[in-house]
């Protein structure tokens, strides 16, 4: 059992929930520093929102503890835990307008009218939405609708900010200006916060730290260029950007026999004309465009690479030495060794 | 879960559109709408005229037969009919009691109906789901199965008073009082506005309650500021369809009321039965149809709200 | 999963419990206790106040009501005019409603508050008002009359809740039976009514019901010529001991739980309250 650690910031220790007989999360541990950026980066199904919805204070754990701050919250309310959450659908209410919708929470604790128009304008000022506080939140987009949802939750002043897969409804481009008016609006105000996601894309480019999860554990946490460079789970390597498996060993920069797996990294794999020192050769089988690089095939007898190569792409079936750059070696599931 | 209805309502609208003023659709709803036409509206309309007096042409039967006729003076009619009725001595018991029965049965058949709909939605379990399948037991049951079996019930040798008196308490003789009214109007409304009310507080999505709770409000408020204005639609539905099913109910206020003063749905009968004044029956349905139109017009502004709410219009 | 995760608050309150348990009780005696009251009754000699237990059970009433002819005769019309106005309510309106379900047309929305408005009249004026009609028309204590009257009652029901239905098939998955190569009718009889089907089973079941237990104006016009099972009813319990009345009640509520328990899922599911949402 790892000890309470006394600190800021959110504590997960020991966290176990078991719903309709099976165990979604299983003793889980996770540490998020005060003003620190997180998601919990996984599959569907693998506990990312059960967690979620544990610090929030909607599910009680079965087991272990939550500390926020240092104080203990694991069996608090959600409307007494100082977590404010942004819904997956945003869950505007929609008989509401953008003002009252942001102006709710002020509204339940209380506060004296000037106060909750002063903080309601300044939360919309924050997500540049003031021009739509009459409207109601089936007259705006659905990026509108995230940003109110998002002055919602900070205008309570949470010591934790929860989003649960807050930019799964948008489309792809409106996706990545979100993401980064998140991250932006996070550091400006040091806010403590977790996000779910289930894109790693998303989690690489908007974190401080990921947690990546499966099976309700967690299996890597790090920041996002150790969770690439360094993935510790075969999991993780999967999950985190492009993988070559291989079943064998890796000695030499040459595939040798063997019982492991070697994972190899598309862009780790080189292709040139010329044989250098630790290439070997390789037949180009086909060639895909993805826009700034292509997706080429390499086979080398029983072996078939994938690499992403930009520049002096290669036709297919053309004749060459491929190199590799950077392996990962896994022994059950393990990584044993960086080469 | 949430985004799917508003979807399926857009892309139905859409299809709407595309086909807009359809022809074939016209005819397709044309034989139900004859049907209303010929046999609700046309009979409403020529007894309105009958009321005001008109007493020939489809009125020339009912006139002959009938007594204490008024035909008309005017141009447009008389009030002949409507005066007798204003004056008539029991008249004013029998509104007083028509109104009080629908007011006092409406209220209590929705605090019943939003009691246990809130409690199925906000705490469920066992409780709950007995509860609501309890209360759907009258649906089972013909009116007049219902009325006959609760006036033998609250009767004077009822089984109230017969386990009462057990007790040694003399429970009152509730058959053939305006409370027995309102009793059997309760028993029998609640089963719709039960389904009503909680279907509309189930389709509220918990995302909607759980940033509430995260917001930091307490149960009532969720209830007050979340759940009920975003189920208000079906509950004043229910509301609606409660009170006028009861401002016009026959069968109950017979088997169950007093002679005196009684609900207007019987005093239409006997007036055009049992006292062969027809022209006086017609005057009091349309004094309920007033009464009653008050409360659709309350029920059209909730549809039109909740289609303005939705986006629909 | 959604269903377990509903947002719910925890009682624990055990004053709270002992409460609704009372409640729950009391509830039970007031829906309950009638008709269980008069069920007894149709298998008792006679029950003497105050006692709590009948004076002798017999089966006696039964017979007494299978063998008369009367009754006998109100439970055969009752058996054969509901069948006969619940079809041709479902010629009459299944259009309408797939109309208003899924068309425009001009005067829908004045259909759909029209079917309505007609609703609030109250059905005792309604039918006093239609009695002066079929004076003229001669249609006074014939079959036919008493069909259309009870016709009227299920209207609303074979209207509202099938269009809910009807509109709420989702269009793509018809787009995809006629991509897969079916005929327009096809796709109708294999999707769009096979999914609508419940809705409109709960219609018919509604619309059965309303016709089997109508009474009012089925005792106006049908009255004394032709007696349905609710009419018989209001003369019963004037002319007969109440143990009659309770074993004839019995009979009558037959057809209600059997079509009832039939289409329960979907009622409470809220096909029923569905429809009841103009759109």
């Amino acid at each position: 059992m790892a000890e309470v650690v006394q600190q800021d910031g959110l504590v997960l220790n020991g966290l176990t929930k078991i719903l309709g007989g099976r165990v979604i999360i299983d003793d889980l541990h996770l540490v998020v520093n005060k003003g620190e950026m997180v998601s919990l980066l996984g599959p569907s199904g693998c506990g990312k929102t059960t967690t979620l919805r544990m610090i929030a204070g909607f599910l009680i754990p079965d087991k272990g503890d939550i500390l926020l701050d240092g104080k203990d919250v694991t069996t608090l309310g959600p409307e007494k835990r100082p977590s404010a959450m942004v819904f997956q659908n945003y869950a505007l209410w929609p008989h509401m307008t953008v003002f009252n919708n942001v102006a709710y929470p002020l509204k339940v604790r209380k506060m004296q009218k000037p106060e909750i128009e002063k903080r309601v304008h300044d939360a919309l000022g924050l997500v540049n939405l003031m021009h739509h506080k009459d409207s109601r939140p089936g007259q705006i987009s659905g990026g509108e609708q995230q940003r109110v949802a998002l002055a919602r939750a900070l205008v309570q002043e949470p010591d934790i900010l929860l989003l649960d897969e807050p930019l799964s409804n948008l489309d792809a481009k409106l996706r990545v200006k979100v993401r980064e008016d998140i991250r932006e609006l996070q550091r400006r105000l040091g806010i403590t916060t977790v996000i779910v996601t289930h894109d790693q894309d998303e989690a690489l480019s908007i974190s401080d730290r990921i947690a990546v999860m499966n099976n309700g554990k967690i299996e890597q946490f790090s920041t996002p260029q150790e969770l690439y460079d360094r993935p510790e789970t075969e999991y993780v390597a999967n999950f985190i950007g492009s993988l070559n498996h291989v079943t064998g060993g890796y000695a030499d920069g040459q595939i040798v026999p063997g019982s492991d797996v070697v994972g190899i990294r598309p862009e780790d794999v080189h292709f040139s004309n010329e044989q250098v020192s630790g290439s070997f050769p390789a037949t180009v089988e086909l060639v895909v465009p993805r826009g700034h690089f292509c997706e080429v095939y390499l086979k080398r007898a029983d072996v078939e690479l994938r690499a992403f190569i930009s520049a002096n792409v290669p036709t297919a079936g053309k004749q060459g030495f491929a190199r590799i750059g950077k392996a990962l070696v896994y022994h059950d599931g393990k990584l044993i060794r960086v080469a | 879960m949430t985004t799917v209805k508003p979807v399926v309502v857009a892309e139905s609208l859409e299809a709407r559109k595309a086909s807009r003023l359809s022809v074939l659709g016209f005819f397709m709803a044309l034989p139900p709408m004859l049907l209303v036409i010929c046999f609700v509206g046309a009979p409403i309309l020529i007894a309105f005229t009958f009321s005001l007096g008109w007493t020939t042409g489809p009125n020339r039967v009912v006139s002959i037969i009938g007594q204490e006729i008024h035909k008309k003076d005017q141009w447009w009619g008389t009030f002949g009919a409507y005066k007798d009725v204003f004056h008539d001595s029991r008249f004013p018991g029998d509104l007083r009691t028509t109104l009080l029965v629908t007011l006092i049965s409406t209220t209590l058949v929705l605090t019943m109906a939003l009691g246990i709909g809130i409690y199925q939605r906000m705490i469920g379990g066992r409780i709950a789901s007995i509860m609501t399948i309890l209360t759907l037991v009258p649906l089972f049951v013909p009116v007049v199965i219902a009325s006959w079996a609760i006036h033998t019930f609250y009767a004077g040798d009822g089984f109230m008073r017969t386990l009462m008196s057990h007790f040694g308490i003399d429970f009152p003789t509730l058959t053939s009082t305006s409370t027995a009214i309102a009793i059997g109007t309760i028993w029998t409304s609640l089963p719709f506005a039960i389904l009503m009310v909680t279907s509309g507080l189930q389709s509220v999505p918990d995302a909607l309650i759980e940033t509430a709770q995260d917001a930091g409000a307490g149960f009532f408020r969720i209830i007050r500021t979340v759940l009920i204005p975003l189920a208000l639609t079906p509950i004043v539905i229910a509301g609606t369809f409660t009170a006028i099913g009861i401002m016009g109910s026959f069968t109950i206020p017979l088997f169950l009321g007093p002679n005196q003063p009684t609900m207007l749905g019987v005093e239409i009968s006997n007036f055009f039965g049992s006292y062969n004044r027809p022209q006086q029956s017609i005057v009091m349905a349309f004094i309920v149809f007033a009464a009653a139109s008050g409360i659709a017009f309350i029920y059209i502004w909730a549809n039109v709200r909740s289609a303005k709410q939705s986006g629909r219009i | 999963m959604a269903r377990k995760d509903k947002a719910r608050v925890k009682t624990s309150n055990p004053l709270v419990k002992v409460l609704l348990v009372i409640f729950m009780i009391c509830m039970a005696i007031f829906i309950l206790g009638p008709l269980v009251w008069l069920g007894v009754h149709a298998f008792v000699t006679n029950w003497t106040y105050p006692n709590l237990t009948p004076d002798g059970w017999t089966l006696h009433w039964w017979t007494k009501v299978l063998d008369d002819s009367a009754l006998e005769a109100a439970i055969r019309n009752s058996l054969i005019i509901s069948p006969i106005v619940v079809l041709c309510s479902m010629v009459i309106c299944l259009p309408a409603a797939y109309a208003a379900g899924r068309m425009n047309y001009a005067g829908r929305k004045t259909f759909l508050i029209g079917m309505f408005a007609a609703n609030s009249f109250p059905k005792i004026g309604l039918f006093a008002s239609i009695a002066t009609l079929y004076y003229a028309l001669n249609l006074m204590g014939t079959v036919f009359g008493i069909i259309i009257i009870q016709l009227l009652g299920t209207i609303i029901y074979m209207t509202w809740i099938p269009a809910a239905a009807f509109a709420a098939v989702p269009r793509n998955l018809e787009e995809a039976a006629r991509d897969a190569g079916a005929s327009k009718f096809r796709v109708f009889r294999t999707i769009t009514l096979r999914m609508a089907m419940p809705g409109i089973l709960v219609a018919i079941v509604m619309s059965f019901l309303a016709s089997f237990d109508e009474a009012q104006g089925t005792y106006l016009v049908g009255a004394p010529a032709i007696f349905t099972m609710p009419t018989e009813m209001y003369s019963l319990v004037q002319n007969y001991p109440i143990q009659v009345a309770a074993v004839f009640s019995l009979l009558l509520a037959i057809p209600s739980v059997l079509l009832i328990s039939l289409a329960r899922k979907h009622i409470v599911g809220g096909q029923l309250a569905e429809g009841f949402q103009i759109k």
